[in-house]
């Protein structure tokens, strides 16, 4: 179990390495998608390998040519890489309409550093009507078309099929080492649980199934220290893996997370793709109809605040811990609103900023310190 | 023997010690500036105030630690954020306090406390130290007077200068252009205190204003900020004798209970 884990930080540290290994064993065509919500069975439909795109493991120099320093790690790290060369184990590159730093993307990444294949997707940010679903249909169905002419290889239904059982089952373990640290604070340290997903968006599916068996399998055995911890969730964080200094301080100050739901986490396995219907409009719906309230999302049916309380005190949870990606327009529009939402319904919150850049652990320690002196 | 308490807030700028009394009387207080090193800030403070207050060592029943050097302190019995210690003062003093606003070296914290006087909600400003006790020190530096001076000039500014920048560097910089200018320096004191004031007032404005008000730590005994904080936030502060010792005085009264 242990070498397990050390392949999967190995992985998550430095990508670069890892992605090129496997390449070179399996012989696949690799295409980086932009996070949160391209439908990666697509990309695997197409015969293609697809990973998700990362935030560096590096100081962001060269891309500030290119963007600006007020955008989020992601977005910078993303052009940093491209323009420094870091992403030339990648054949293609897709992005999409994400949010407005997002879709500066394509235009510097094909200027400075275009790959063999680079697609741009539109995915449309309001859900509640038939037009968005029909919209959005429409874009997947041209996405297909160009993949499929990228990788020379027709996509059957039956192949789109086989890809999303795959997914939900990897979605699907993942829901059960989750199970397995809510059974048992403490068991699987935040910063492992982040890991484990973050390998899963960098490696085949295939590949990292039998990983997450052999955790299932192994994990409970640990021996946990019983010692009294409050328990929290982790909220928000889009895109990107906030860093692990930061979720070690946490645990550090007498936290035991519990729960999140947050992108590298909860939402990327929360609800599954349905294998009823036909594939493409499944994708679709999962996007639709099946995600946790996102702030990228236009959704007054489904508010994300109301959704965090009910499902706080489902938890049983006894705070929130908001890790907010510094400059994620998104995010900062909503968390007011869903910062009064926590706040009406006595839940106590406490808010971390994710940066890319080395922060100053002590001030958010007093913090964390403090929230903890606020709950217990 | 009577039980003796203590309380250390090791800051980043400044370490207070308070020693309590089983009647929670304060015996004595010392203050000094905490330096490079931590830990023998710390062991000044402490020896100062027990020298004042003619104990030893072994005479302190609970000694409770706080601030950003807290963890640094070796002899105290545990530690504890100044937050809830700021807090802890403050309802001492002020039983019915709603809200405290601690400014000090380094950091700024709006804390919202409950009727039961836990402190429930907070905030602090970023990472920088921009509109805050530093900040203040650097400023002073700029126009070459004292805390005191500028504070007394700023009573008497006829202009309406505005200082915009927040970042230490710059808001320097922009001290210096408008002295260039022939700015008068209370103009610009005054300004200096409004572009603060503004800044905690927004940070006040994430948890929402519920008076009464407590002001604590050092940048309190600063006349020219609180009157610029008073006009901004429209309210009055309450303010203790000594504002700079709340951390550690809170520290103490915790001291107090945990050894009940
Ligand atoms: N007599 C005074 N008049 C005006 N200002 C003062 C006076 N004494 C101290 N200050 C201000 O108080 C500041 C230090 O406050 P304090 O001791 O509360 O900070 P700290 O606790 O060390 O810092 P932090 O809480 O940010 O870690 C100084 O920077 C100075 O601006
Ligand atoms: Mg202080």
């Amino acid at each position: 179990m242990e070498q397990t884990l050390n392949q999967i930080f190995n992985l998550v540290t430095d990508p670069y390495t890892g992605i090129a290994a496997w390449k070179e064993r399996l012989q696949k065509k690799v295409v980086g998608c932009m996070p949160m919500h391209l439908p990666e069975e697509l990309v695997h439909a197409a015969g293609l390998q697809p990973v998700v795109l990362w935030r560096s493991n590096e100081p962001v120099t060269l891309g500030h040519a290119h963007v600006y320093t007020f955008n989020c790690g992601l977005t910078r790290s993303v052009v940093d890489d491209a323009v420094k060369g870091k992403l030339a184990v990648l054949d293609g590159i897709i992005t999409y309409d994400l949010c407005l730093q997002a879709r500066e993307l394509p235009f510097i990444i094909n200027r400075n550093a275009p790959p063999a294949y680079l697609e741009t997707v539109y995915i449309p940010g309001p859900v509640t009507a038939p037009v968005y679903k029909d919209f959005l249909l429409e874009n997947f169905r041209n996405l297909k078309a160009s993949l499929e002419k990228f990788s020379g290889q027709t996509m059957t239904q039956d192949a789109l099929r086989q890809s999303i059982a795959l997914y939900n089952r990897q979605r699907g373990l993942l829901r059960q080492l989750y199970a397995l640290r809510r059974q048992t604070p403490g068991l699987i340290r935040a910063k492992e649980m982040l890991a484990i997903v973050q390998s899963g968006m960098l490696m085949p599916k295939e590949e990292h199934i039998p990983l997450l068996e052999n955790l299932i399998a192994e994990l409970p055995k640990r021996t946990v220290s019983s010692g009294k911890k409050a328990r929290v969730v982790l909220s928000g964080c889009m895109c990107q893996t906030p860093r692990f200094d930061l979720l070690d301080l946490i645990e550090e100050e007498g936290m035991a997370v519990i729960d999140d739901e947050i992108y590298v986490g909860g939402r990327y396995f929360f609800h599954d793709v349905a294998e009823t219907g036909d594939p493409l409009e499944a994708l679709a719906e999962r996007y639709l109809n099946r995600t946790i309230p996102c702030p990228t999302k236009v959704d007054w049916t489904n508010h994300w605040g109301d959704y965090l309380v009910d499902w706080v005190g489902q938890q049983k949870a006894q705070g929130v811990v908001t890790l907010l990606v510094k400059f994620c327009p998104p995010h900062l529009c909503y968390y007011p609103d869903v910062k009064k939402r926590l706040a009406n319904a006595n839940i106590p919150e406490v808010m971390l900023e994710v940066e890319h850049e080395v922060v100053s652990l002590e001030q958010v320690r007093t913090r964390l310190q403090a929230f903890v002196e606020e709950i217990r | 023997m009577p039980e003796i308490y203590a309380g250390i807030d090791v800051g980043s700028l400044c370490t207070k010690v308070v020693i309590l009394d089983a009647g929670r009387n304060v015996l004595s207080s010392h203050i000094l500036r905490s330096g490079g090193h931590y830990q023998g800030a710390a062991e000044a403070a402490f020896s100062g105030a027990l020298e004042s207050a003619g104990l030893r060592i072994k005479e302190i029943s609970f000694l409770v630690s706080t601030g950003y050097g807290r963890a640094r302190v070796t002899f105290s019995d545990t530690h504890v954020t100044e937050i809830t210690c700021h807090a802890r003062g403050a309802k001492h003093l002020f039983p019915h306090v709603h809200t405290v606003i601690d400014i000090g070296g380094q950091d700024s914290k709006v804390i919202y406390v409950n009727d039961e006087g836990r402190p429930k909600n907070f905030v602090m400003n970023d990472k920088c130290a921009a509109g805050t006790g530093r900040f203040l020190e650097v400023m002073a530096g700029a126009l070459e007077v004292s805390l005191q001076e500028m504070a007394e000039l700023s009573f008497h500014a006829q202009g309406e200068s505005e200082v915009s920048n927040m970042c230490t560097v710059f808001a320097e910089s922009e001290v210096i252009s408008l002295l260039a200018q022939g700015t008068e320096k209370a103009d610009i004191a005054a300004a200096i205190f409004r572009s603060i004031a503004r800044r905690i007032t927004g940070l006040v404005g994430k948890l929402g204003l519920k008076e009464p008000v407590v002001m604590t730590g050092g940048v309190a005994k600063n006349p020219g900020m609180v009157r610029a904080l008073e006009e901004k936030l429209r309210t009055t502060l309450l303010i203790p004798p000594e504002p700079q010792i709340m951390g550690a005085y809170g520290a103490a009264l915790i001291a107090a209970e945990q050894s009940d």
